[in-house]
């Protein structure tokens, strides 16, 4: 249907609106699936506005929401002894007022010492606050000393490509995971080309990331895989391929992705690591992003000594088409 | 003698959508003939004259209708009244979308959530503003409940023609609204991240109005860091609080109405967009999919990309948002204040007309 064949005269009362409506949004989406492919995605934006929506979000309990609850606190704790002397009946206004002049003294000492009571709820809890927020600088000075920067770390990590897999690799990779009782974990994904093919071979594949494409045909949640991997309960995967995360996590960050996703795993899963060969990382991704991320892929040795450390049975690697990747591949034995 | 009928709402202010729904409410218990007051822990200063607190709520009323929206301990008195007890549910935002930016809201929502599964066999008859708020209360085994939209007059005042002249003077692109307050559940920085989409790839000059009042201080912070982050200072307004005609004329002047909330019980600006003949782009979850219906574009997935793509197609196709504007002022039809009136009046007259007895 083109988009002339779905326009409508003005104001024309339409008996199918719902179908007019859906059939537009349909064609929304593959706009945005088309420009997507094209290269118009904004990813490394959309990346840095996820990263700033994350820093800015706060935990319970952090300082913001103290600073808030004990302004609150100190504001309904003042007591304003002039009631309101309004009233349905007119007599009614005369007697409170008069009413209220009477006792006004009487309220005005006693508004006094419950405003002086919030007061002194309220200061310790301003300590405590105030606590808070010393600690939380030390640990913000504590992460900038172990992180070179946040911001610019994102913003490289954003623009660093997956590694290149041709079909051959795919085929190597499906065939490893065929058969596997249980879902099939991709994360993280930045383009949909190896959830699409896992899924055209039969497989019941889904992807994660923080930038996936809007596929809708496709299970793909814009999560990252560490916060998706928290979610899961242990042992309901059936298979997991972890691509893109191990080229840009830091050592620590790898070590428990790792032992994590195989956690996920059932018994007799199928995992697949795919990685950047060492050797290569600097000439793909660059000088600087080499030396700033903080990220470095393992050698595929090591890739398959933490797999079996983490009890993953039957490892292999096979380097990739391109010569650059490599595909480690196990199976968890429990 | 005449019957009692009241209502009872924590707090009762004069221009908030509960407040406003209260007030027409006892004119509509008034009409049937019932004798009718509010009364509430907190009352604003401008309605202290026209309302009463709620330790003069009469134990012989023959029915009390609690305005349920967040928790409270007035709750607990509703639930001991012996008449009998009707709810009026217009939502509670779930705690993992609030808690975390405001610690008072954060115990109000909880206590909320807890009182609506407590009160299940005490409730009478439940109205929900929508099919979703009345899914909740199903759940929970309440075991009468029906559905009929909050009480609320479009916005019809005649517009600021100083806001209408000021949009128009500035316009150079898509001029996209919201309005509603600045708070977690409605997720002002998707909106920003839509906009600026519409703007970078689809070379749009497109301007995002935000209209309504600051909620939790931490979440406004967020939002202006992501305006900063997106580079849109020059591309997002906050107007705050307007008038009626102010909202008139921001609901008239801009050329799409834009709803990406994570939580809505109803969404009153959905309607008065659609009643302006706006065109309406929502993501469908919560109550905004049923508030929507068949008047405007409803997304299953509000990725940047995809809204981007769902403004930019109503900004080159004016064919479409002139049947989305049609489509919605039918839409908006539904919703009008003499429709509504008569359906409470027909489910009040079946409710109430029961004597007091214990569930």
């Amino acid at each position: 249907m083109t988009e002339s064949d779905l326009t409508s005269t003005p104001g024309e009362p339409s008996h199918d609106d719902a179908a007019f409506f859906a059939s537009v949004v349909a064609e929304v989406e593959q706009e945005a699936a088309r420009r997507t492919e094209e290269g118009d995605y904004p990813r490394a934006l959309l990346r840095r506005l996820d990263e700033t929506f994350r820093r800015w979000i706060p935990e319970g309990g952090r300082s913001t929401g103290i600073d808030d609850a004990i302004r609150s606190i100190e504001a309904a704790s003042y007591i304003d002894a002039g009631v309101p002397v309004e009233s349905n009946r007119r007599a009614g206004t005369a007697v409170k007022t008069a009413v209220r002049k009477a006792t006004y003294f009487y309220h005005r000492h006693m508004a006094q010492q419950i405003a002086a009571l919030g007061i002194q709820i309220t200061r310790p809890l301003r300590l405590l606050a105030t606590t808070t927020r010393q600690l939380e600088q030390r640990i913000v000075a504590l992460e900038d000393r172990v992180d070179l920067n946040v911001a610019s770390r994102d913003e490289l990590l954003a623009m660093l490509p997956d590694p290149l897999l041709d079909p051959p690799s795919y085929e190597l990779i499906s065939r490893h995971l065929a058969g596997v009782a249980g879902r099939i974990l991709v994360g993280e994904v930045q383009g949909s080309g190896l959830v699409r093919h896992l899924v055209d071979a039969g497989l019941d594949a889904y992807g994660v990331g923080p930038t996936t494409d809007p596929h809708a045909t496709l299970e793909l949640s814009p999560e990252h895989l560490d916060e998706h991997l928290q979610r899961l309960e242990d042992g309901v995967l059936g298979g997991a391929v972890l691509v893109g995360a191990p080229d840009r996590l830091a050592l620590n960050e790898q070590v428990r992705m790792i032992d994590s996703t195989v956690r996920r795993c059932g018994n007799d899963a199928r995992v697949v690591v795919i990685a950047t060969d060492p050797g290569h990382w600097g000439t793909r991704v660059g000088p600087v992003a080499a030396d700033l991320t903080g990220s470095r892929p393992l050698h595929p040795a090591t890739w398959r000594h933490l797999l079996e450390r983490a009890g993953v049975s039957d490892t292999s690697i096979s380097a990739g088409d391109d010569g650059i990747a490599n595909i480690i591949v196990g199976t968890v034995r429990r | 003698m005449t019957l009692q009928v009241h209502q009872l709402v924590p707090t009762i202010t004069p221009r908030d959508a509960v407040g406003n729904h209260t007030f027409r409410l006892r004119e509509i218990l008034r009409s049937m003939g019932y004798s009718s007051d509010i009364f509430a822990m907190f009352r604003h200063g401008e309605v202290a004259g026209d309302t009463y607190l709620a330790d003069q709520l009469p134990s012989d009323a023959h029915a009390v209708i609690y305005q349920f929206s967040i928790g409270s301990p007035l709750a607990e008195r509703w639930a001991r009244h012996p008449g009998r007890r009707l709810v009026n549910y217009h939502n509670i935002t779930p705690v993992e979308l609030v808690g975390r930016w405001d610690g008072l809201l954060d115990a109000e929502v909880r206590l909320g959530r807890q009182q609506m599964a407590d009160y299940a066999t005490r409730c009478h008859h439940a109205i929900c503003d929508s099919e979703f708020n009345q899914s909740e209360l199903d759940e929970l085994g309440y075991v009468s409940t029906e559905t009929i939209p909050v009480l609320f007059d479009v916005a019809a005042s005649p517009p600021d023609k100083a806001i209408t002249g000021s949009i128009k003077r500035s316009k150079r692109g898509l001029q996209v609204l919201f309005v509603g307050r600045i708070a977690p559940n409605k997720a002002h920085h998707d909106l920003v991240a839509a906009v600026k989409v519409v703007r970078d790839v689809y070379g749009n000059d497109a301007h995002l109005h935000i209209v309504g009042t600051d909620g939790p201080p931490g979440y406004r912070r967020l939002v202006d860091e992501i305006v900063q982050t997106a580079e849109m200072s020059q591309h997002v307004t906050f107007h705050g609080s307007v008038s009626q005609s102010a909202l008139v004329a921001f609901y008239q002047a801009t050329d799409v109405f834009l709803c990406l909330s994570d939580h809505e019980g109803f969404c009153v600006p959905v309607i008065e967009a659609m009643h302006h003949g706006l065109p309406v782009v929502a993501y469908d979850c919560t109550a905004v999919g049923g508030t929507v219906g068949d008047g405007g574009l409803l997304l299953a997935d509000k990725h940047p990309m995809i809204v981007g793509a769902a403004l930019a197609r109503i900004a080159q196709d004016q064919g479409l948002a002139d049947h989305l504007a049609a489509a919605g002022r039918r839409r908006s039809a539904d919703f009008t204040l003499e429709r509504t009136t008569e359906r409470f009046k027909a489910s009040l007259t079946r409710v109430l007309d029961h004597p007091p007895d214990q569930p």
